[in-house]
């Protein structure tokens, strides 16, 4: 290389001050002075090279020192920081862990490597009980350069594989999505698959935070309540035979849903095996006709618009025929009742006039500001849109009065319930914890006093109405049965009932709403007679009479003047009333 | 004098040159603490993942009412065991009365 940059005497880029001196000059000629001029340049080349290295280091070093020093210092604290997980974690309002991402290892092989496939793939399946020696072999046999053998294994099996000792069997660490509480919640929970996306219930619902963020997601749940909602309703299932029920406890303060159950139900940890009735969620997804559920509505649209007051009185002396239709009581009383006689008794004749006096107009006003009309916004993914006639005519303002002819997810009636009871204001459902202190945005569906009257109706359905089973001493719930046939091939079956109970406590100052429903309960081999008020208001007795003391709602004396004074109601003496026939 | 000051530079290059090796290994020696110290964070953090994974397991309330049945037979807390705190009368024999007769004084 030096001999190319030999550019002799007249290169220009050679400094002055190397030039030789005479004495050196002088001496030696010829041969000799060629030689010394080389090494000369040769030396001068070194050197410029040396002092651009040095340069470079130089540079190095203060921008080291100067500038990179931060990131130097980051470079292994990085390494410390939060630790990053495929998938956050969810945690009820209280912190307890719904659902976390543990590693695990999954078994893969390279086929090539591997020297005795038979006895590899028999070897394989007796340490990992779900694989198959046959479908293994199968698999190792493939000329493929990769290929799965099992997926997300427990430690134990891992150290069984390991000490096989087989070639060409490695391990990939893989996150596994674990539902530590089981079936508990899994209709609000859902459920990921392998390739970690959520395919169900929140985790579908709310795929991108989990995917993306470290932070817990913390849910409005409370796993005691969920327990308790859950374990109370199987009963009722299994003491009245029923196909399924569904249930949720709301505060109805915020619109947070304090628990969701819908059974029969599945376990997350293993939705492969869930049938397809068990993955459905009746709450939310579910459409039911609630039947007398909706008189809570149609009385609070009444009373709101002035339309009807406690003291209007309506025929229900016989049954009440419309285009075509027969409008029956359960329950006939066979005279004129007031209004709030026609809630007690759960009058379907009652509720359909006081409709329509109030009209068709007005009823779908009133419904659509509660949020009945149309689709919920929920985080869960499967939300129901309701059913409604179309046209809407004065026959469907009739029936509707009594929760017939529209059908609505079990998530928005407990929605609407809330405004009828918490003073008039509808709060979005929500499944996600309001931050402690935030005033949730509601929006005022009626008026206050309007609230008011429907809590003391309530309450009188509980005390001497149809839900007198609903009762828990101390708790002041109150509540409204429903039961209404399902529809079957466009007419009503009388077998197959919806039966349900809707209570709040304590009702002089609403905090819960329980709603419990179940699909065609039975009493003994019958479905007559299984009513909400005989099935479903037992459960939200033993619900309330369960969750209070653990929400810190003190039992108070139900018979204290200033209770009775603000929950009273002026029922006409009975006298005047048959006096009035 | 110039062999003086090449004498404390070549002490002064020796001197540079220790120190330089033994901060160097003294790095070297912090890197590896560090390495151990994250990879045993980190080995902590799964291990706490896991621990919190079996706890939420064991205190699942299915579980809990499940052993409740089997060894404890508790039933849950009803109204009528709840009451406050004003409701208790005091003992007959025992009112404050003497308390504040001596304070009175």
């Amino acid at each position: 290389m030096n001999h190319r940059l030999n550019l002799g005497h007249d290169n220009p880029c050679r400094p002055r001050h190397f030039r030789p001196g005479r004495a050196v000059n002088a001496s030696p000629e010829g041969p000799a002075k060629a030689a010394l001029e080389l090494s000369h340049t040769r030396l001068l080349i070194a050197g410029a090279l040396f002092m651009l290295a040095f340069a470079v280091i130089a540079g190095r070093l203060i921008e080291v020192a100067g500038f990179k020093s931060g990131d130097l210092r980051t470079a292994h604290a990085r390494q410390a920081g939060p630790s990053h997980v495929a998938r956050a974690d969810i945690v009820d309002r209280n912190g307890v862990l719904l659902a976390t991402t543990l590693d695990t290892s999954s078994l893969f092989a390279v086929p090539k490597q591997v020297p005795n496939k038979g006895i590899a793939a028999v070897q394989l399946a007796s340490v990992l009980p779900e694989t198959n020696a046959n479908e293994l072999y199968a698999r190792l046999s493939s000329d493929k350069g990769f290929v799965w053998l099992a997926r997300q294994l427990s430690p134990q099996q891992k150290m069984a594989v390991i000490q096989l000792g087989i070639p060409g069997l490695e391990f990939q660490t893989e996150g596994k999505r674990v539902y530590p509480k089981g079936s508990l919640a899994a209709h609000v929970l859902g459920f990921a698959g392998l390739d970690n996306s959520g395919l169900a219930g929140i985790e579908r619902g709310l795929d991108d935070s989990l995917k993306s963020g470290d932070a817990p997601v913390q849910l409005s749940i409370d796993v005691r309540l969920q327990y308790i909602l859950k374990s109370e309703l199987a009963r009722q299932i299994a003491d009245f035979n029923a196909l399924g029920g569904t249930g949720i406890i709301m505060d109805v303060r915020s619109g947070e849903v304090l628990a969701l159950v819908s059974l029969p139900d599945f376990d997350p940890n293993n939705p492969g095996s869930a049938k397809p009735e068990d993955l459905f969620d009746r709450a939310t997804l579910g459409i039911y006709e609630v039947g007398s559920l909706f008189k809570i509505f149609t009385t609070a649209m009444a009373l709101d618009d002035g339309v009807s007051t406690f003291a209007s009185r309506y025929d229900a002396t016989k049954p009440l025929e419309v285009a075509g239709y027969t409008i029956h009581d359960d329950d006939p009383q066979k005279r004129w009742l007031t209004v709030p006689e026609i809630f007690m008794y759960s009058s379907n004749i009652g509720e359909a006039r006081m409709a329509a006096d109030a009209g068709t107009d007005r009823q779908r006003d009133f419904l659509d500001r509660l949020g009945l009309l149309r689709q919920p916004s929920f985080e869960l993914p499967e939300v129901a849109s309701p059913l409604m006639p179309h046209p809407w005519r004065p026959i469907n303002t009739m029936t509707i009065a009594f929760g017939h002819g529209i059908s609505v997810s079990p998530l928005q009636v407990a929605s609407a319930a809330s405004a009828v009871a918490n003073g008039g204001i509808l709060y979005p459902a929500t499944i996600l914890k309001r931050p402690d202190g935030a005033a949730p945005q509601g929006q005022r569906v009626m008026s206050a006093a309007t609230s008011l009257e429907m809590r003391k109706l309530l309450r009188l359905v509980v005390e001497q109405g149809t839900g007198k089973l609903a009762n828990a001493p101390g708790y002041l719930v109150g509540g409204k049965t429903g039961t209404a046939e399902k529809v079957e091939n466009g007419g009503y079956a009388r077998h197959a009932l919806v039966s349900s109970f809707l209570g709040v406590f304590p009702i002089n100052d609403p905090r819960y709403l329980v709603l419990a429903l179940l699909d065609e309960p039975h009493i003994g081999a019958k479905a007559g007679g299984a009513t909400g008020g005989l099935t479903a208001a037992p459960a939200v007795r033993r619900i309330v009479e369960r969750m209070a003391p653990l929400v810190g709602i003190q039992p108070v004396d139900e018979n204290s003047p200033e209770i009775r004074r603000s929950l009273v109601v002026g029922l006409p003496p009975q006298g005047r009333t048959l006096a009035a026939n | 004098m110039i062999r003086l000051t090449t004498i404390l530079w070549t002490l002064a290059v020796m001197i540079a040159g220790y120190a330089m090796f033994q901060v160097k290994y003294e790095v070297g020696r912090l890197e590896d603490r560090l390495t151990q110290l994250n990879h045993d964070i980190a080995a902590a953090r799964d291990e706490n993942r896991v621990l919190n994974a079996e706890w939420s397991l064991l205190s699942d309330p299915q579980r809990l009412d499940r052993l409740n049945q089997t060894f404890l037979h508790l039933s849950p807390v009803g109204a009528a065991q709840i009451s406050s705190i004003d409701h208790i009368p005091f003992r007959p024999g025992s009112a404050p009365t003497p308390m504040l007769a001596k304070a009175a004084p």
